[in-house]
Order: C-alpha cells, then sequence, then structure tokens
C-alpha cells in the first residue's frame, strides 16, 4: 500500500467549513489514479494533504507507511500553474531538481559539481527529446515556450528525481484539444516506462478515462457538508471507445446528483 | 495628426516626441533667464538668480580651486592635482562613499525581508516591529542618534538606516510572500532544502523586483544622507550647500544641485541597466 | 518674479484699504522676542493707527527671516550686523539699520571639555553653525589669545543649530562647541564642560539690529518713514515696560517668554547676558561713538576673509558701510548698509 487515506477531515475559514470529511482511500503503488469533481469540491485540498504542504484536522495520511509533515522527494508535483521557475532556463529547469538535492549551497563551488552537471544536462536533452522540444528550447526561459511545451517541460523536470508519487494538478486544462491528446499520450507513455504513481486531478471526465487505471468522484452530499468520495472505479485495462460515453455519463451523473 | 490629436489614439510623430519631450526644459531655462535678467536689470550684485555666466564661473572655481579648508594646491599643479582638491571633487566623494555605504546596508534588509517572509517565526518576531518603525519620523529622532552613535558617519548612516530600511525590508517581505506557493511546494518536491528555496528559488525570483524598488528608493537615501550633511558635517555636496545657502551662493548651488541629479540619474540608470544584464527573464511590468 | 507679484499684490490690496501696508519679520532671540509681545499686547497696532499704516508681523527661523528679507518678501527684519552686512547689503539690497536693540554680552560661547585651553584646541573637533557670528567669535577668541595661525587647523563640523546641544552633549568625542543661548546654557549644565570664551569679552562686536530696506524708506510717499517711526516708537514703548522694576516688568517679561515658548526664569537669565540698549538715549549713544566703526571694521575683514561678501566681491570696501556722521567704510559709490540714528533721536527726544 503506498498511500493510505484514512478518515480524513478538512474545514476552512471561521465559522469553519467542511471540504474534505470522511475521505478514505488506498492506492497501490503503480496505479494511475484520476480525480473528478465540481469545481471548489476539494481535489486540490487532497492533492495539498498527500504532498504534505497541508495538514487534515482529522485523520492520517501514510505515505508508504509514515505521515510526512513537509513536500519531498518523493512526490513530484506538476501544480496547473506557475510549475517552472522564471528565473531558470528549460535546461536549469530540468536539472534543478538533482543539483539542488546533491549538491547544498556551497557545494556548488567545486569541481565535483561542475562534473555532475554535465552527467545531469546530458540527461535532461534525453528528456527534452523524449517531450519533444528541440535542443535549440533549452536556453530559452519559461514565458518564452507556449503553455503546453511549458507543461511538457514542468513534467520533465518533475520526472528528473524519479519521484515514486506524482501529482498533477489540472496539469492540462489550459491546453487546446489536440495539444492535450499529445500530452496525454505523453504522461501515458511515460507512466508505463517508468512505473511511477500517479495522482491525476481533471475536471475532463473523458481524459480521465483515457488516462486513468481508476478514477474517483469527489462529490459533496448536501451544501454544508464536506466532500467524499461518491465513486471509486476500475477502469477496464483497455478502456474501448464505444463505453466511455456511457462511462461519461454515468459519472457525471454521480458528481451532478450528490451536489444538490 | 488632425483625427486623433490630443485623444489617446493619437501617434505623435518622432519630430513631434523629441520636441515636446524637451520642450517643458527649454520652457523653464528661458523662464529662469528672464527672470535673472530682470532681476541683474534691477539689482545688479542679486544673488538669488545667478546668470549662466556667474553660474559657470562658480562652477569653474568650485572644479579648479582648492576647497577652502583644503592645503592650497601648488601654483603649478596640473589638471588633475587641482582637481582632487577641488570642492566639488571631495564634496562628491565624501558624499559618496556614504551613499554606497548605506546601499550596502539595504542588503541585510534585503535579506531579513526574504526570510521573514519565509520562514514564520522570522516573520511574527520582526513582522509588527518593522511595521511600527516604518512609521516612525526618522528625522525627529535625531538627538537620539547623536547620543546614541555620535556625530560622525555612524550617526549619518543610522539616519539613512533607520528612514529607509523599514521601506525595503517591508517591500521584500511584500515581494516574498507573493511568489506563488506552488513555486516553494514544488522546490521541495524537487529535493530542496529550507536554504535552497530561500536563496535559489525565492531571492533569485524576487532579486529584479527588489532593484527595483531599491531604485524608487534612492531619492530618499539621498534625502536622509542631505538631511544628516546638512546638520553636521565637514565635507560632502549637502554641507557645502548649506554653508553657501548661509550667504546665498546660489551661483554654486544650482549647479550643485544639476550635479547631484545627474549623479542619482546615474546610478539610476547603471541599476537598471544591471538589472537587465542580471535578469534577462524579467520584464518589467 | 513672486515678490513682484506679492508687492504688486500689497500694493493693490494697500491701494484698496487705502493704508499702506508693511512686514516685519523676526526670530527668537532674547533680543528680539520683545517683537512677540509689541505685536500682541496691541502696543504695536497703537503706534501704526497713530501713522495711518498697517504693520504685520511675523515670526521666522533665523535664515528663512534673511532670505525673506533678501528677496524683499519682508519690508523689516531683525538680524545681527555681520548678517546685515553679508546677507542683504552684500547681495545688492541697500539696507538700513534703524534700531540698535542690544548686544551679545556673554550670550554667545565656546564651550570646551575636559578643561581644555585655547591652545589645545587645534587638531580638536569643534561643533558650530559655520560662517555666522559663532565662527567670528571663534575667530577673535583665537586672534585675542595670540593663536590666529592655528585656526584653521581646528577641526571644525557644521552643525545646525537646532541640533547642536544633542550632538555635542551626545559625542564625547567633541571636544569644544561655540554657540549661543539658549543652547548655551544646557550644555553648561553638562559634568566637566567649562566656557572658555564669551561674548562679553568682545562687547558690542555682535550688535542685533532693526533693519529695513533702505527703498522702502524712500518711498516716494513717505509712507516707508512712518514706519521706521512707528517701529521706533513701539520698540522704545515695549522696552521701557520690559525694563520697569518689580512685578508689573516680570509679567511683561513672562508675556514676552511666552512668545519663544520660554520661562520667565530662562529669559531673565539670558537678559542677563545680553546688554540691551532699553532707553533710546542709550542706543542712540551707542550708534554715535566711534567704538562702532572699528568693531565693523573687524566684522567686516572677517565677513570678507571667509567669502561672506561672495565670490565676487574682489574687495572688503566693496560693500561700504555709512556711520550717523557721514564717515563711509569702503568705497562711496558702494554704500551698502547705512546707521541711521534719526529715528533713535525722535524717539529720546520724545518727538515720535
Ligand atoms: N487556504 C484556504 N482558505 C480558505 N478556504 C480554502 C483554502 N483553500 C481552499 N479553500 C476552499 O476549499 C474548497 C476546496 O478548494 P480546492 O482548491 O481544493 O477546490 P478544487 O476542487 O481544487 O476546485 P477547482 O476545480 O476549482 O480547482 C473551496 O471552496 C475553497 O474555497
Ligand atoms: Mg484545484
Amino acid at each position: 500500500m503506498l498511500i493510505h487515506i484514512e478518515d480524513v477531515f478538512v474545514a476552512y475559514g471561521s465559522p469553519p467549513r467542511a471540504v474534505l470529511a470522511g475521505i478514505n482511500l488506498e492506492i497501490e503503488e503503480g496505479e494511475f489514479v484520476c480525480v473528478l469533481g465540481q469545481t471548489g469540491c476539494g481535489k486540490s485540498t487532497l492533492l495539498r494533504l498527500i504532498l504534505g504542504s497541508e495538514h487534515p484536522m482529522r485523520g492520517r495520511i501514510l505515505v508508504d507507511g509514515r505521515e510526512h509533515h513537509q513536500p519531498d522527494r518523493t512526490r513530484g508535483y506538476v501544480p496547473q500553474k506557475y510549475s517552472l521557475f522564471p528565473d531558470k532556463t528549460v535546461l536549469d529547469n530540468i536539472t534543478f531538481g538533482c543539483e539542488v538535492s546533491e549538491f547544498g549551497l556551497f557545494a556548488r563551488l567545486t569541481p565535483a559539481f561542475y562534473r555532475r552537471r554535465k552527467q545531469l544536462r546530458a540527461e535532461a536533452f534525453d528528456y527534452l527529446q523524449r517531450i519533444g522540444l528541440r535542443s535549440c528550447d533549452a536556453k530559452k526561459y519559461p514565458d518564452q515556450l507556449s503553455g503546453g511545451m511549458q507543461q511538457r517541460v514542468a513534467i520533465a523536470q518533475a520526472l528528473m528525481t524519479k519521484p515514486r508519487i506524482l501529482l498533477m494538478d489540472e496539469a492540462f486544462s489550459a491546453l487546446d484539444p489536440g495539444t492535450r491528446r499529445g500530452m496525454q499520450q505523453l504522461v501515458r507513455d511515460l507512466w508505463k516506462a517508468t512505473g511511477t504513481t500517479i495522482l491525476f486531478v481533471t475536471h475532463n471526465t473523458d481524459e480521465a478515462l483515457r488516462l486513468g487505471t481508476r478514477v474517483i468522484v469527489l462529490a459533496k452530499e448536501s451544501v454544508d457538508q464536506g466532500s467524499r468520495i461518491a465513486m471509486d472505479l476500475s477502469v477496464p485495462a483497455p478502456c474501448g471507445d464505444e463505453e466511455i460515453p456511457s462511462l461519461v455519463r454515468r459519472l457525471e451523473l454521480v458528481s451532478e446528483s450528490c451536489a444538490l | 495628426m488632425s483625427v486623433g490629436f490630443l485623444l489617446i489614439h493619437a501617434r505623435p510623430q518622432r519630430a513631434w516626441s523629441a520636441i515636446l519631450s524637451w520642450f517643458l526644459f527649454a520652457a523653464g531655462l528661458a523662464a529662469y533667464l528672464w527672470v535673472a535678467q530682470a532681476r541683474h536689470r534691477e539689482n545688479p550684485e542679486d544673488r538669488v538668480t545667478p546668470t549662466l555666466a556667474q553660474m559657470a564661473t562658480g562652477m569653474y572655481n568650485a572644479v579648479m580651486q582648492p576647497a577652502e579648508e583644503d592645503e592650497a594646491a601648488p601654483p603649478a599643479a596640473n589638471f588633475y592635482d587641482r582637481l582632487s582638491h577641488s570642492m566639488l571633487w571631495r564634496d562628491t566623494r565624501a558624499t559618496s562613499r556614504r551613499f554606497l555605504l548605506s546601499l550596502a546596508l539595504l542588503i541585510p534588509a534585503v535579506l531579513l525581508g526574504l526570510h521573514m517572509g519565509l520562514f514564520p517565526y522570522v516573520g511574527v518576531f520582526f513582522l509588527r516591529f518593522v511595521l511600527f518603525f516604518d512609521k516612525i519620523v526618522a528625522l525627529s529622532l535625531l538627538p537620539i542618534l547623536f547620543i546614541a552613535f555620535g556625530i560622525d558617519e555612524l550617526s549619518k548612516i543610522m539616519l539613512i538606516v533607520i528612514g529607509v530600511t523599514p521601506t525595503i525590508i517591508l517591500d521584500s517581505f511584500n515581494l516574498t510572500r507573493g511568489v506563488p506557493p506552488e513555486q516553494i511546494v514544488k522546490a521541495f518536491t524537487l529535493g530542496a532544502g529550507d536554504f535552497d528555496v530561500a536563496y535559489r528559488v525565492v531571492l533569485k525570483q524576487v532579486a529584479p523586483r527588489v532593484l527595483n524598488s531599491i531604485r524608487l528608493n534612492l531619492k530618499a537615501v539621498m534625502l536622509f544622507l542631505f538631511a544628516g550633511e546638512m546638520i553636521a558635517s565637514t565635507d560632502g555636496l549637502a554641507y557645502r550647500i548649506a554653508l553657501l545657502r548661509r550667504h546665498m551662493g546660489m551661483d554654486v548651488i544650482i549647479p550643485y544641485v544639476l550635479w547631484v541629479a545627474l549623479l542619482l540619474f546615474l546610478v539610476d540608470f547603471a541599476m537598471r541597466t544591471v538589472n537587465r544584464k542580471l535578469h534577462p527573464w524579467f520584464h518589467e511590468a | 518674479m513672486l515678490w513682484r507679484f506679492s508687492t504688486l499684490l500689497l500694493l493693490a490690496a494697500s491701494a484698496f484699504a487705502q493704508k499702506p501696508s508693511f512686514t516685519v519679520g523676526w526670530s527668537v532671540y532674547a533680543g528680539w522676542t520683545p517683537y512677540h509681545y509689541m505685536n500682541k499686547s496691541g502696543i504695536l497696532r497703537k503706534w501704526a493707527d497713530k501713522y495711518g499704516i498697517t504693520i504685520k508681523v511675523q515670526r521666522f527661523d533665523y535664515a528663512p527671516s534673511l532670505d525673506a528679507f533678501v528677496a524683499r518678501n519682508i519690508d523689516a527684519c531683525t538680524m545681527t550686523n555681520m548678517e546685515a552686512l553679508d546677507m542683504p547689503a552684500a547681495s545688492g539690497v541697500p539696507t538700513t539699520a534703524i534700531l540698535i536693540g542690544d548686544y551679545s554680552n556673554g550670550n554667545d560661547a565656546l564651550l570646551v571639555r575636559n578643561g581644555l585651553q585655547l591652545k589645545d584646541l587645534p587638531g580638536k573637533k569643534m561643533l558650530l553653525v559655520e560662517k555666522t557670528v559663532s565662527e567670528y567669535l571663534f575667530d577673535r577668541a583665537m586672534t585675542l589669545g595670540g593663536l590666529r595661525e592655528q585656526i584653521k587647523r581646528v577641526r571644525m563640523i557644521n552643525t545646525s543649530d537646532s541640533d547642536i546641544a544633542t550632538a555635542f552633549i551626545g559625542d564625547a568625542n567633541a571636544s569644544a562647541v561655540v554657540t549661543w543661548k539658549p543652547m548655551v546654557s544646557q550644555i553648561a549644565k553638562q559634568k566637566g564642560v567649562t566656557s572658555l570664551f564669551n561674548s562679553s569679552q568682545i562687547p558690542g562686536e555682535i550688535l542685533d539690529l532693526t533693519v529695513v530696506r533702505t527703498d522702502v524708506l524712500s518711498r516716494p510717499d513717505g509712507a516707508g518713514q512712518k514706519f521706521a517711526k512707528a517701529l521706533a516708537g513701539a520698540w522704545f514703548e515695549t522696552l521701557a515696560q520690559m525694563s520697569t522694576p518689580g512685578a508689573a516688568g516680570d509679567k511683561v517679561l513672562a508675556a514676552i517668554a511666552e512668545g519663544s515658548q520660554d520661562s520667565l526664569a530662562s529669559y531673565k537669565e539670558q537678559l542677563g547676558t545680553t546688554k540691551m540698549f532699553y532707553t533710546p538715549k542709550e542706543a542712540a549713544g551707542f550708534g554715535a561713538s566711534p567704538e562702532l566703526k572699528q568693531k565693523m571694521a573687524l566684522v567686516r575683514q572677517f565677513c570678507f576673509d571667509h567669502g561672506l561678501l561672495g565670490a565676487n566681491t574682489k574687495s572688503v570696501d566693496d560693500v561700504a558701510i555709512r556711520y550717523p556722521d557721514g564717515s563711509i567704510q569702503g568705497k562711496p559709490d558702494r554704500v551698502r548698509l547705512v546707521y541711521d540714528l534719526g529715528y533713535m533721536q525722535l524717539a529720546a527726544q520724545g518727538k515720535l
């Protein structure tokens, strides 16, 4: 059991309004879990809980059998916005994780660092190719890239440190359908190649079904109650095109009926 | 020119832009000359509005004559010798030294703001106090400064520190707070430690904005420096202005004021250039 | 331009009111604070009415009052003999001294720490407002002590008068300070501070005057003359009240002290070191004495040596002074400062 979530409760504001209530979830190593739900139902909150940047008011979250109090290398993160460091080039963004976790603030001044950086850069160029960027993009700064390219670099950046879990929050929501299709393919391929466990938050039911091995729907049962897991669906391995419309309808029905 | 003239969509031609942008300078100069001439016709010894020729001699003396308190340079001294003993050079050197020293003292202020923004305990420890201190009118504390730091350089530097650093601290604090939390979380998930996040992620990101905020505060630094020099000093540009003011040496004061403006402009320009070279990714909003 | 505009305005206003209006500026100093009382008590109003004019009184800081006078924004102003020479007179604003109020008789002083002597001062740090009577006093002290050559070796630090007391008290490295009362009294209270020299050792050299612009006095409508007469009348009436012995005088003194937010005791202490000319006879007598000429000679030489007469003034004689006996110090065609005893004499004769 890689992620174990046990009776988690989260509320915000004063007076506190429940956002998540009674969440129980188990995720195995190597799963590709898509999280669906209407806006404001607490999907991002759930990711932040697993990241460890926020803590539940009740219940506990175990990752690899341990509670984590702050984000670290085991859980990679691709947020919807602000995923790249604007002050670093594409190449530096990709190698940043390895550099920073292997070398301290002052160890960067040693020759060993420069030798290692050479290797890392070679590796980064590899990733660049895999995510479909040209090597001339390596010297660019994030704001010189299109949104889709930025998200690709963000994924490469997260994968460079080889996290056991990758958390993606609406990573593709700003992309056009064509780019989106490509990115879905890319993530799916990378997932197959690396075996990383992925938690993927999205608004798009179709996308969830195409990508995941498992789809979870978060929904509120009434306005003043927190969201719970309204549906937990294992997607049949090759999800055929003809099954998708009916599944989409089913999932959306669950999500909407609960929200009333 | 006919349709959009004076409207938002107007597109001034190059020549017009050039003429218009210099117009107020020319008008100001002309108005000054007119007033100066009128006053001199009425009173040939008028010192309030020196003519250009008087200012030129005043400035020539400031640049080429040894300062009053200096040992007289040997009469045969060459240009550079005379320059290095001159009033202008000595004053500029003294003021620049203080100015650069105070700028250097802003670096710890920036770092403090950064740590306050990132580390909650540092934040709660300092924030309220700095907010309070920011509202203190530094000049009114002068007597205390004199008693605590003497009347030499230290009290002048402290005046600037008290006057300007709270602003810089709060500014870098706010800029630090403005860094999206996603960036910080992301850095941690990539394996960065607390200080990597502080210095390699956040500081690097806010650096250009902090530099800009320092640029905006250059004038405040100069203002406090001038106040200090006018109140107790043996040299410096403001010291000279304060002295000359006592017998209306406007023929030197006016060129001095323009010289200070030019120096400030050059510092600002240099900082802007450095900022652009150092942070090519940064685009001013 | 501004002064022209304001005179225009004033002219317009006075034409409208049918009453010429004048402004006199004063700054806080023991010998000048009577102006506050003179205005508040109605004495000035009485005299102005008598001459059919209006007189406004305005308080300034010292330096701005000089600026305002030079810029012709005010018609009369209080200042020392030294400033009368190096500010308006040297700036080509011919000036007439109509009232000699007092001379500093210990008000200005050179104070030192740790019992230093004059000869120890070279190389030491000294606080003062440079290019003012403070520097003049120090110059005289060194000259009288036979140390004229050493003056340049004293490290003078130009310190604003509003901060000089705390600056000296707070900085143990500053060995000496030259300033005036009330700062002198504050500093003298400190342990280990002694007075080395004060203005009572150069009596009559630091004069406190009321000056009027010469062109105001010579206004064709004669209102300037009336203005000077009204001022003189009001001034000596105020001084007479001030010098009344007993409780009545104290009441006046307390009201005057109020003008500078001072206490009666402190004001009396300052008057103790100020040689006031309480009667017009005394004042005119001092003005007529040959001493005045000798003392002014020292002052104008000091001003010239320190460049206070302006960089373009090539000779000390370029800013000439005319005395009551008609004699002139400097070039006759360049008279800029005039001592006019006429108004004081009229007051003495009771003819105002
Ligand atoms: N720091 C916070 N303080 C107060 N309320 C918060 C905070 N963070 C989230 N919330 C509230 O919690 C609820 C869930 O927020 P969350 O961001 O998890 O929603 P979401 O499911 O990710 O929505 P979306 O699909 O729009 O991103 C929202 O109603 C939001 O207003
Ligand atoms: Mg969200």
